[in-house]
């Protein structure tokens, strides 16, 4: 009968395993005088499917560093990183497409109309043209682009930029999303109705998100839990946030208070 | 996703408000100003040469300083005489050759060194070195290297204008933003689709700086080897319009060369803002 249990438990795994398992990661950088600085120390979490979770922390904690490992552009020193049970470096080379990354910057290429930029992903997937251009279209109507479709990068405002930019995270249809600072380079006006129109277009989607960001609100905004960083990369705390947390001002504010004592502590000193 | 459409609406009203309005544009373009004037102030430093030319004529000899008269007359003569005009023709053949020639055997070189450190290390010197050798020295190692004539011609040229497509293409390839390098890796891009779907675009405008200079280098040269035994083109014509002390005809020639050096450059400038209309034409201006 154990063994039958045992069994039953080693089948089931794959689909009780998180979304997303970060587990004992390090990774640090030499720099040019020969030192070495750490920029994730020993950093484990985990997230579950479908979950939007906010990473929050001081400058230097390594955030940027951590996404960066999880797209396979850079490799851990210790620890693991696996995405749906699969090691990141596999799952980045099976499955393209299928993490995608929001920018704080568009990154837009400039000969490109917004209708291909917005197919990017799609075309590096290797989708037949007038299948992507259909797909980008959609995400392009959906963020309220459509009367832009032909229009190039320069010929378009920052917000309208970051549209596209967001247009061309969803259209491969990702299952997960990384957002690096994606509002923080727009005014406040813009970042606030991005935001919005982001949190209604994301709830459309079977997506899991991890969200980075300086801003606290954001955080509270968009996600249902918040992962406190300290510096180097290294888990502090770990907040829930309750459903409609951003429209009780005595709730958002604790949650703020907390994090923002948190951050002032792991910071790096100086 | 009605939210997404009013915000469609709300970016509408955005783009009004901020968007640089296209009549603002259009009134501080070049295009808005006087066409006349801009071209007389291009032509007034010619005009006040010709007549300083002029002025001379009439108090020289004819083979130092010939008339504007009968210059003109050799330069029609070049013009409406099929046996010149087709001197003039192959020499253009062989500086279209030469510049393509470059930009075929130039972009991948430069491609290489822009992206792999081992190429840069190992190819670097040897383009520095070759690119130090004057275009006459080449002239007399293709006279001893090859019997043929438009070889010889051919390699000068292209041995000159190569290293100049080598670097164009190099800094174009490290000058793109590493952000876009990152974007595209992002996405999971393999090789292939890196230098296919960022690396090209930039080296295309890479390359079309390369033409442009290498258009300018190439004339320069293209006379001093086609002076060394070459039974066709200006340079030929050149010569022989020397041996008769044929002053008219080698001013003829030279302005024929110039202006095919421009129609070339011209020509390049077209396709550039052609393919690379994405860039706009700002040239600075915002």
């Amino acid at each position: 009968m154990a063994e039958t249990d045992m069994a039953v438990d080693i089948v089931s795994a794959p689909a009780r395993s998180p979304k997303l398992l970060v587990e004992r990661a390090r990774k640090s950088f030499r720099q040019a005088s020969g030192a070495e600085v750490s920029a994730i120390a020993d950093l484990s979490f985990s997230v579950k499917s479908g979950e939007y979770v906010a990473i929050v922390g001081p400058t230097g904690a390594g955030k940027s560093v951590l996404l960066d490992c999880l797209l396979g552009l850079k490799y851990l020193d210790a620890g693991q990183i696996r995405i749906d049970g699969l090691p990141v470096e596999n799952f980045v080379r099976d499955r393209k497409g299928h993490i995608t990354r929001i920018f704080q910057e568009d990154r837009l290429l400039p000969w490109l109309s917004a209708t291909d930029n917005a197919a990017f992903g799609l075309q590096i997937q290797g989708v037949a043209q007038a299948e992507r251009r259909k797909q980008a279209a959609r995400w392009l109507d959906a963020v309220g682009l459509s009367a832009f479709k032909d229009a190039l990068p320069r010929e378009l405002s920052g917000g309208m930029r970051q549209r596209v930019n967001i247009a061309r995270a969803f259209a491969p249809n990702p299952e997960l999303v990384l957002l690096d600072e994606a509002f923080s380079a727009l005014d406040d006006v813009t970042a606030s109705r991005l935001r919005l129109d982001f949190k209604t277009l994301a709830q459309s989607q079977q997506t899991t998100f991890l969200i980075v960001t300086h801003s606290i609100d954001e955080a509270i905004f968009l996600a249902n839990r918040i992962l406190v960083f300290g510096a180097p990369a290294r888990l502090m705390a770990e907040i829930t946030v309750p459903p409609q947390a951003w429209e009780d001002r005595a709730v958002s504010d604790r949650i703020k208070d907390e994090v923002r004592s948190l951050i002032v502590a792991g910071a790096r000193p100086g | 996703m009605q939210a997404a459409g009013d915000a469609g609406r709300d970016i509408v009203t955005i783009a009004a408000v901020s968007g640089v309005p296209y009549d603002a544009v259009s009134a501080r373009s070049p295009r808005g100003r006087s066409l006349l004037s801009r071209t007389f102030r291009a032509i007034l430093p010619f005009l006040v040469i010709a007549v300083l030319w002029q002025t001379a004529s009439l108090f020289t000899k004819p083979y130092l300083f010939p008339g504007l008269g009968s210059i003109a007359k050799s330069f029609w003569a070049i013009l409406t005489t099929w046996e010149l005009l087709s001197q003039g023709l192959v020499t253009w053949l062989r500086l279209l050759v030469a510049v393509s020639a470059s930009l075929v055997i130039g972009i991948p070189i430069g491609l290489a060194m822009g992206l792999s450190a081992t190429c840069d290390e190992f190819l670097r010197p040897v383009v520095k070195f070759i690119m130090g050798v004057p275009a006459l020295n080449w002239v007399i190692i293709v006279i001893i290297w090859f019997s043929t004539t438009e070889l010889r011609i051919g390699f000068v040229l292209i041995v000159l204008c190569t290293p100049v497509t080598v670097f164009c293409v190099y800094d174009g390839v490290r000058s793109i933003d590493r952000k876009l390098t990152d974007m595209v890796l992002a996405f999971g891009a393999n090789p292939f689709q890196h230098i296919r779907l960022l690396l090209w675009p930039y080296v295309q405008a890479s390359a079309f700086t390369a033409a442009k200079l290498n258009v300018g280098n190439a004339v320069r040269t293209v006379i001093v080897a086609e002076l060394v035994g070459a039974p066709l083109g200006i340079g030929k014509e050149l010569d022989l319009a020397k041996n008769v002390f044929d002053m008219p005809t080698v001013l003829a020639w030279t302005i024929f060369l110039v202006m095919m050096a421009l129609f070339m450059t011209q020509g390049i400038e077209c396709a550039e803002r052609t393919m690379l209309r994405w860039r706009g034409e700002s040239h600075g201006r915002n």
